[in-house]
């Protein structure tokens, strides 16, 4: 096998092995729904957060 | 009493058999997603995958990062993702790759406004350039005046979608905080809270302040008139954004109140041609006209489909997308023509497989009144649970007549009245307004049209046109022999109704009326009270 | 102060929508136009041989029917209106002529149509129902007149062979602003610094030419007044001079209840109150008297369904220049519950009135028959006229 081919080949593999890995972990956070379990539990923090915000309350 | 045959599902459904599962009460989001078997888990994965990427693409702007922290109620689109699982619940196959499609698109375009918003708000992005281009409305607005305006000139900012109705369908408690602030500044907790709320969130100074004028119109409901009136005077006097309230006569199906509709809508075109600085184009407004058409012609073909023993586009999606398509866009984005077909496509190849959306149709439903934001996923339980199947909801039945889409000199005098139609028929109000025959004739004809033996009734408690007829219902459906399921809920405000307590009305009613048992038990109680 | 030699006559009269002067005006052979709304032309309805009456529902006690055909979600008028047609109170009504203007009133008539509740024995028998101007604009004036002529006055002359042409109409206006005048004139002594007569009184009179004919009630007010020029004032004084801005006041014993605190009703500006609907209407022969006449209600319309902000802001204007011309201390803004209109103008209102026009206000809901709730209101008013009274002695003033 050339140089050429067996590089050709190890980038193939890389790919491949990326987007397998892409696919693991986002399936992960997907079916696990571990995106919104996170974003839950910033929530509290964001909520603080817009209280402490001045605004003018006015009508 | 009228009774319809019973349809059985002679598929089994792939992957999990309930969605029950997904549910778990010490969380505000689902425990996990739904497993639909290898194929269409796969599918729901690669479309959470591209919101991902929409969200990714729309964080990824520093000025909307800003407005962000600016603004609280962006936070509720920290859960777009479990909006989407709302709006999936229990779908497999075409009705699977409906909800996504219709949703997706509803999702990317709502993301597109909110950029839009941030890019020009004085706040945020202040691209005075940009914000001298836009003209904000009403989330209850018909965009029909604007039409004939360039959209690469002239911006239309729809600015309580994305702060209100929106973000709502995302975060069930969202919108307390601002009906909170407008009851302390006075305003009673017995009108509407959707127009209570947008006052609430303008009396917190949280709408995004940009646009060189602003269109308001009485398009809805008494409570929303008055409420733009808190909303002009803050944006007159303190923004100094010019408003202009574009008056919608109630008694739509006169004749003798058309022409003074179309006078306002041409009002409505000079006040925006005058501070925008940009003319109307007819060339413009008559192929959004057959855009218009065009969206009117597969709405019905849907309907059709709908009206057969194997509906297939219906619940939060249909009705979604219609007052997206129909109220925000008017045939002004084309891109709505392809999803459109898209839809329809898909809707014919589900109704050529006769897909189900459940084990078992034993009611075939007219869904009537105005539903709630915050438990917008009512109706694929209820078909799922009880076997109901909501044919069409009453805020996608909407205009069926084709507008003139020709430039010639009549038809130019004509599109006036067209636009002035549409802007009556807006929905809901073309059935909440207008006298009794809009509201009471057209369900019976409905029923009769699209063979119902049940009207689920929300009874939306604030909304004083709808309980206005409550005995009316009652006694019309009785000499039909239709049975009538009421519903009672707060539209935005959980509090009042819990997702729970709206449920068990359905449950109760199914129970000791009709006496059946539910399609899946599991489903009767679903503990998502504190979920977002 | 000596009590009104009418006072209680007019106090009868408001006791039931089918009075005795509506009895005699059907004796009479007067043709009985029944109306809900003050957005409605009043001369229109009085033309020639017909005489208009302002639905109400004094005394209203259950509201089970009602409540069961509109749920107990709508406000108590619309309501305490379905009771009553459906009892049979309004069977005097030739005819109801409703405009489409708050929801809930408008729902309350379709339902007396749809359970056919009045004009059993009379074929001529309608009900209509108008679109009405949202702005002060001529193409409202333009939908007004096409309104009101094929909802008024093509009605009236096909079913009741009533005369509508421009010399009728210009009749009735004048026969409208001689009652206008009267009541003006009766509403003037509120302004003296020892009014000779109460606000309650007022409003009793005043109340009563909306809901009998004009032409039975005009002798007994004009000598009315002229009891009140005569009469000696009391000494003791008001505590506080207050307007009262908001819905319909059908229960004087509201203006009574304020008035037992110590505050002096001294000018109103409700629907069916003197202003703006005892507003005389000035005509000029250039223009055909119908398009005056619309062009006046859409012009002195202060309903807060009127929606362009010349009008939003307009409202709180004419309430300031009433307080002042008025000479009132404060403001008291009050709603029905449930009226989606009035809540909002109310608390817009109500802001505005403090912050741009200096007035302490008070802002509050009721229901439609102030005794189901008096102990409420009366402490709401109680506490206002004890702010009013502080502010005063705090700027100098009489203690």
């Amino acid at each position: 096998m050339s140089k050429i081919a067996r590089t050709a080949g190890k980038v193939l593999l890389g790919i491949v092995a990326a987007a397998l890995s892409f696919f693991i972990v986002t399936f992960t956070i997907y079916f696990f729904n571990l995106d919104m379990k996170a974003t839950a539990m910033l929530e509290p923090f964001f909520e603080k957060w817009y209280d402490k915000l001045e605004r003018r309350q006015y009508i | 009493m009228k009774t319809v045959q019973k349809v059985v599902n002679p598929v089994r459904r792939a992957g999990e058999q309930s969605p029950a599962g997904i549910y778990d009460e010490n969380l505000k989001v689902r425990k996990r997603r739904e497993w639909r078997g290898v194929k269409d888990t796969f599918y729901d994965y690669t479309r959470w995958l591209y919101l991902v990427s929409v969200l990714a693409k729309f964080i990824a702007v520093p000025r909307n990062i800003k407005g962000f922290f600016r603004y609280r109620w962006m936070m509720s689109y920290l859960f777009v993702m479990h909006g989407m699982d709302k709006f999936t619940i229990g779908l497999r196959d075409e009705a699977l790759r409906i909800a996504h499609t219709s949703f997706n698109f509803v999702i990317a375009d709502v993301t597109q406004a909110i950029a839009n918003c941030f890019r020009g708000d004085r706040r945020v992005g202040n691209d005075k350039k940009y914000s001298d281009a836009c003209v904000i409305t009403d989330e209850n607005s018909m965009v029909t005046f604007m039409m004939g305006f360039d959209t690469n000139k002239v911006h239309t900012i729809l600015r309580e979608v994305p702060t209100m109705f929106a973000s709502n369908i995302f975060h069930q408690f969202n919108v307390m905080h601002y009906l909170d602030i407008a009851q302390q500044y006075g305003i009673p907790g017995d009108v509407c809270p959707m127009p209570e709320a947008e006052a609430g969130i303008s009396i917190e100074d949280d709408f995004c302040v940009l646009g060189s004028c602003a269109v308001q119109n009485n398009t809805t409901c008494d409570g929303s008139l008055m409420g733009n009136g808190i909303i002009a005077k803050r944006l007159e006097r303190e923004y100094g954004i010019p408003t202009f309230q574009l008056a919608t006569p109630l008694r739509h199906k006169e004749p003798d109140v058309l022409d003074y509709a179309a006078e306002e809508i041409k009002k409505a075109i000079a006040f925006v041609e005058e501070h925008t600085g940009v003319k109307w184009d007819w060339d413009i407004y008559f192929n959004a006209a057959k855009r218009v058409n065009d969206a009117t012609r597969c709405r019905i073909a849907q309907m059709e489909i709908n009206s057969t023993p194997y509906p297939q586009f219906f619940g939060a999606a249909f009705s979604l997308y219609n007052d997206t398509n129909y109220m925000g866009n008017s045939g002004r984005n084309a891109d709505f023509v392809t999803i459109d077909h898209k839809l329809l496509e898909l809707a014919e190849k589900g109704y050529q497989a006769k897909r189900m959306y459940a084990k078992e149709y034993r009611h075939r439903c007219i869904v009537w009144g105005v539903q709630p934001q915050y438990v917008i996923d009512m109706l694929y339980w209820m078909v799922q649970c009880w076997g109901v199947v909501p044919l069409t909801d009453m805020l996608s039945v909407i205009n069926t007549d084709m507008i003139a889409d020709e430039d010639t000199p009549e038809n130019r005098e004509q599109a006036y009245r067209d636009m002035a139609m549409l802007n009556m028929e807006m929905i809901m109000r073309n059935h909440t307004h207008g006298g009794y025959k809009v509201l009471l004739d057209d369900l019976w004809d409905l029923c009769e049209k699209m063979n119902a033996d049940i009207v689920m009734m929300w009874e939306h408690m604030s909304c004083k046109a709808l309980t206005g007829m409550h005995g009316m219902f009652e006694e019309q459906a009785r000499e039909r022999g239709i049975h009538i399921m009421w519903v009672s809920h707060d539209l935005c405000d959980p509090r009042v109704f819990t997702r729970q307590a709206i449920r068990d009305q359905v449950n109760s009613y199914m129970r000791t009326v009709m006496r059946e048992e539910p399609l899946d038990p599991a489903l009767e109680i679903i503990p998502d009270n504190e979920a977002y | 102060m000596r009590d009104l030699k009418y006072l209680k006559y007019f106090e009868d009269l408001l006791q039931q929508a089918n009075n005795e002067l509506v009895e005699q005006a059907k004796a009479e052979g007067k043709v009985c136009v029944a109306y809900t709304c003050e957005n409605v032309p009043e001369p229109l309805l009085n033309l020639d041989r017909a005489v208009s009456v302002r639905l109400s529902a004094p005394n209203t006690g259950s509201l089970d029917i009602a409540t069961y055909y509109m749920t107990n979600l709508l406000c108590e008028p619309s309501r305490a209106l379905l009771e009553r047609a459906i009892e049979g109170g309004f069977n005097f009504a030739d005819c109801v002529i409703t405009p489409d203007g708050c929801t809930m009133m408008n729902r309350a008539v379709e339902n007396m149509e749809l359970l056919k509740t009045m004009g059993k024995n009379n074929p001529n028998f309608f009900h209509e129902y108008m679109e009405i101007a949202f702005k002060n604009t001529e193409n409202d004036v333009n939908l007004a007149v096409l309104q009101c002529t094929n909802h008024i006055l093509n009605p009236l002359r096909e079913k009741y062979g009533i005369d509508v042409s421009d010399a009728a109409i210009r009749k009735s206006v004048e026969d409208h602003n001689r009652l206008c005048r009267l009541v003006r004139e009766l509403g003037e002594f509120r302004k003296e610094a020892k009014p000779r007569i109460t606000g309650y009184e007022f409003h009793v009179f005043c109340l009563a030419t909306y809901m009998c004919p004009k032409y039975l009630v005009e002798e007994k007010l004009a000598e009315t007044i002229e009891e009140v020029r005569n009469r000696e004032p009391d000494d003791k004084p008001w505590r506080a001079r207050v307007l009262v801005v908001g819905s319909e006041v059908d229960d004087s014993g509201l203006i009574k209840l304020i008035e037992e605190q110590g505050a002096f009703v001294c000018c109103d500006r409700f629907c069916f109150g003197s202003y703006p609907g005892r507003t005389e209407i000035v005509l000029n022969d250039d223009e055909d008297a119908l398009t005056q006449v619309c062009r006046h209600y859409i012009t002195n319309c202060q309903c807060p369904r009127m929606m362009s902000m010349d009008k939003v802001y307009g409202r709180k204007k004419y309430v300031a220049d009433l307080a002042k011309e008025y000479g009132a201390d404060g403001i008291i803004y009050q709603q029905v519950k449930f009226c989606d209109p009035w809540a909002y103008e109310r608390t817009l209102g109500s802001a505005m009135l403090q912050a741009d026009y200096g007035y302490p206000v008070l802002s509050v809901d009721r229901p439609y028959n102030v005794s189901s709730s008096v102990g409420q209101m009366r402490t709401r008013v109680q506490a206002f006229v004890e702010s009013i009274e502080i502010k005063t002695i705090q700027k100098g003033g009489r203690s």
